[in-house]
Parts: C-alpha cells; structure tokens; sequence
C-alpha cells in the first residue's frame, strides 16, 4: 500500500496517467486488495465531479446511438483470466471488503450519533431537489421536447420546454426583479378553461424553475405580477404569454 | 396541475412527491442491457446520455466531437456491459469512468494536433439545446460539488480539475502549476480523498 507505485491512486483515478503507467498500477492493484478499495472508493468520488457538467445532449444523438448498438456485438462476461494457482485470492478480497464494510458500518454509526435533526432535513430536501431535477432533466433532454420562449415586458424572459411523450413540460424563468411588494405568478391556460396559478414565487425572487404536469394540453403559459402570495385569478396585464 | 399551493414554496425546486415513477436505477437497467435488452439500453441513455455527453463536451471543448465521443462511450457501454462487475463499484461510476478515459484519449490526442481550434470555430454553431441546458444548469447546477471543491486547498483543487475536467496529464498538470510531481500526485490523492468526505458515498442514478 506504501509503495512507490502507489501514490499514483490519485493520478491513475482522475485519468491522468499514460498507458504505461495505467498498465503497471493495474497489476500493482491485482496484488493489493486495500488498494483495490481505494481505487473503487475514490472513482465514486471522481464520478460525482461529473454531476455538474450535465448538458443536453443534441436529439439525434439517441437515435444514432440507439442505431449503433443494433449493429454492435456485445462481449461475453470475462472469463477469469487470474492465474488458477491462486484459489485464495477470491476468499481474500471478500474479507477485506468484509472488513471495509465493518469499518464503514462502525465509523456511519458514530456519525449518526452526531448527525442533527437539520442535518437531516438539509439531506431530505437536497434528496428531493435531486429526484425534481432528475425528472427536469428527462423532459428537456426528451427527444420530442419542444421550445418557446417570450420576453417578459418588465425584463427578463420566461422559457417553456414541453415533451409530449413525458406529458409534463419545464417552466423556466429567468427575469428583472420586481418592486417590492410584489411577487411574480405562474399561469397555465386550457382551451375553454380559466386560467389556472401555475406557482407563486417569493418576494424578491425572480427566477425559477417548475415542472408542470399536463402541460402539452394547455395553450399558453402566462406570468404576471401579483401582490404577495399571489391572486386566485391573474392581474391583467400579464407581463409574459408563451403560446404553446 | 399546478405542482404547488400558493404561497408555500421553498427557494429552490420544490419537491413533487408522487410525481411520475421512480427514476430508473442505472446498475438493473446495465444488468438487463448486459443480456442484449436494447430497451433497457434506451432508458439507460435516457438517464445518463446529458451527463455523459455534458462531462465529454466539458473535457473537449467542443459540441461536435463530444457529440462523437459520447456516441463511442455509450456504444462501449453497450459492447462491455456483461462486463461490468457490481463488486467494483457502482454502475453510474463505471459508466462515467469508460466516458471519462473516452474524453481525456481524445483530448490528448488531439493536443497534438492543432486542428482542434479550427474545428473547435466551425462547429460552434449554439443550438437552442446548448442555450436551454446553461439557463437551467445555472440553476440546477450540483451546489455540493461545487462546495466541496471550495473546501480544497487552491493546489488541490487545481490539481483535480485540471485533471479531471480539462484531461491533463498528471506531468503537464505539474508543468502547468509550476509544482514538482511528487506534491502533485499527492494533491490529487489526497484532494479525492477530502472530497470523499465531504460529499459522502452517495452516487446519484
């Protein structure tokens, strides 16, 4: 583990080796099972470093993809190719992460002990904010999204992606403060229908994002300025009207 | 339809609980994809493509070849998936890791050429797709990420992300830094390792 090869982990996890060097710390790590959680523990970490990198990929991408893979043969599961004159290896590498897992249980308990009850609120609400963004991720990245945008008289622009396939579309709006006093309103509008409060944002707050269900059945998605916590029917004039 | 009451919303993105079904867990959706299910393989794309393709476009700097790039990584994905061994980690981080190797081979690669910057001018060409995913990710952007690397010494974090996200190699991340290569290896460790605990062990989708 102390090994001249060893303080590579980093490197070597973060793709910044050559092939040599990848090839000889790969065999290193073949011999080495508390390496080996090293490498599993901190690839974890890397990948996270992916998590805000997210973008929209072009829509014909999936297709081309999707097309590629039906003219691509997979590979069977690797058979083994360890030297068979070492039965212990197997049983070795399940102690150690055996014993990882013990160490792992041991250390989260006493952290637990630890842990507050607004840790955990902190945790519950960026769990929910995750699964929200998860799904605002699909509809805008879902190859029948569409988009409309219109400014917003006071300033600013308000952003409407619909996908037919998710039923839902992604309201985002992005506008000039209003005065104090006053709080931006969200509206849906149906064929035939009364305009319906699509969300009330904070005083002060002028940019948002929101999910609508239901939303490729509506006309229009309206925005208008309210008193605070909103009307039960919009203030005329409205300052944006996205046509869907 | 409205996803809130009035009035009772927090700062952020609201919680929509019960909205739609559960997203997809990346490690079943490889193990049906590992069996030559094509189905599974689209709403694994569906749950990984922005992300792989947003990490790929973030190595190379450039929509066309990330585009290209991401197509070889998730066919590659397609072509090991039997492959992949649950004992060695998470799906998602395997996924991103053949991504990762993807993005940097071609970044380094191309280094050597200088046409990069030619194409790099041609193809960027913003499509509204680009112009949607930097008004939402201002937005939506993974603050802990971002606070953890805060929490880095400056040299630790330049040493990651100049690793990570720009492909460096760990010799160039030190010429770039002016560090002799030893303290850089170390930096890197030891910057993923504080960021390990910061961020926890969680691995999302």
């Amino acid at each position: 583990m102390t090994t001249e090869i060893h303080t590579l982990v980093g490197a070597y996890v973060l793709d910044a080796v050559d092939d040599i060097e990848r090839a000889s710390f790969e065999r290193h790590l073949r011999e080495c099972d508390s390496c080996r959680t090293e490498v599993h523990e901190l690839s974890e970490t890397a990948t996270r470093l992916a998590d805000n990198t997210w973008s929209v990929p072009p829509p014909w991408l999936r297709e081309n993809v999707l097309s590629e893979i039906g003219r691509t043969r997979q590979l069977p599961p690797k058979v083994d190719a360890a030297p068979p004159a070492r039965p212990a290896a197997r049983w070795r590498r399940f102690t150690a992460a055996a014993a990882a897992v013990v160490a792992a249980v041991g250390a989260g308990s006493a952290v637990y002990v630890v842990q507050d009850q607004r840790v955990r609120e902190e945790q519950r609400v960026a769990a929910a904010a995750r699964s929200d963004e998860a799904r605002v991720r699909a509809i805008l990245s879902a190859p029948d999204v569409v988009l409309k945008k219109q400014d917003v008289s006071t300033g600013g622009r308000v952003t409407v992606a619909t996908s037919q396939l998710h039923n839902a579309g992604v309201v985002m709006l992005a506008a000039d403060a209003v005065p104090t006093g006053r709080v931006f309103q969200l509206w849906t509008i149906r064929p035939g229908g009364a305009p319906v409060s699509a969300g009330v944002l904070h005083e002060g707050q002028a940019a948002d994002v929101v999910v609508l269900n239901g939303l490729p059945g509506a006309t229009d998605v309206g925005l208008t300025i309210e008193p605070p916590r909103g009307s039960a029917t919009p203030t005329l004039p409205m300052v944006a009207d996205v046509k869907l | 339809m409205a996803e809130r009451g009035v009035g009772r919303r927090p700062e952020h993105l609201a919680a929509v609980p019960g909205v739609g079904p559960p997203p997809p867990d990346a490690g079943d959706l490889l193990r049906e994809v590992a069996r030559g299910d094509e189905k599974a393989f689209g709403k694994l794309y569906d749950l990984v493509a922005p992300r792989v393709y947003g990490l790929i476009r973030r190595v190379l700097r450039d929509p066309a070849q990330a585009e290209e790039v991401t197509q070889e990584a998730l066919v590659e994905v397609w072509r090991m998936a039997a492959r992949f061994d649950p004992a060695r980690g998470s799906a998602t981080s395997w996924i991103f890791t053949i991504a990762h190797r993807r993005a940097v081979d071609r970044v380094r690669s191309e280094q050597a050429a200088s046409e990069r910057t030619i194409r790099a001018g041609v193809a960027s060409v913003d499509t509204p797709y680009d112009e949607v995913a930097d008004e939402v990710n201002g937005r939506l952007e993974r603050q802990q990420v971002r606070r953890c690397l805060d929490d880095l010494t400056e040299l630790q974090r330049q040493a990651v992300t100049l690793a990570y996200y720009q492909g460096h190699s760990y010799p160039r991340v030190a010429e770039l830094l002016g560090t002799p290569l030893p303290t850089v290896k170390t930096r890197m460790r030891d910057g993923l390792i504080r960021l390990r605990d910061c961020m926890g062990t969680g691995v999302s989708a």
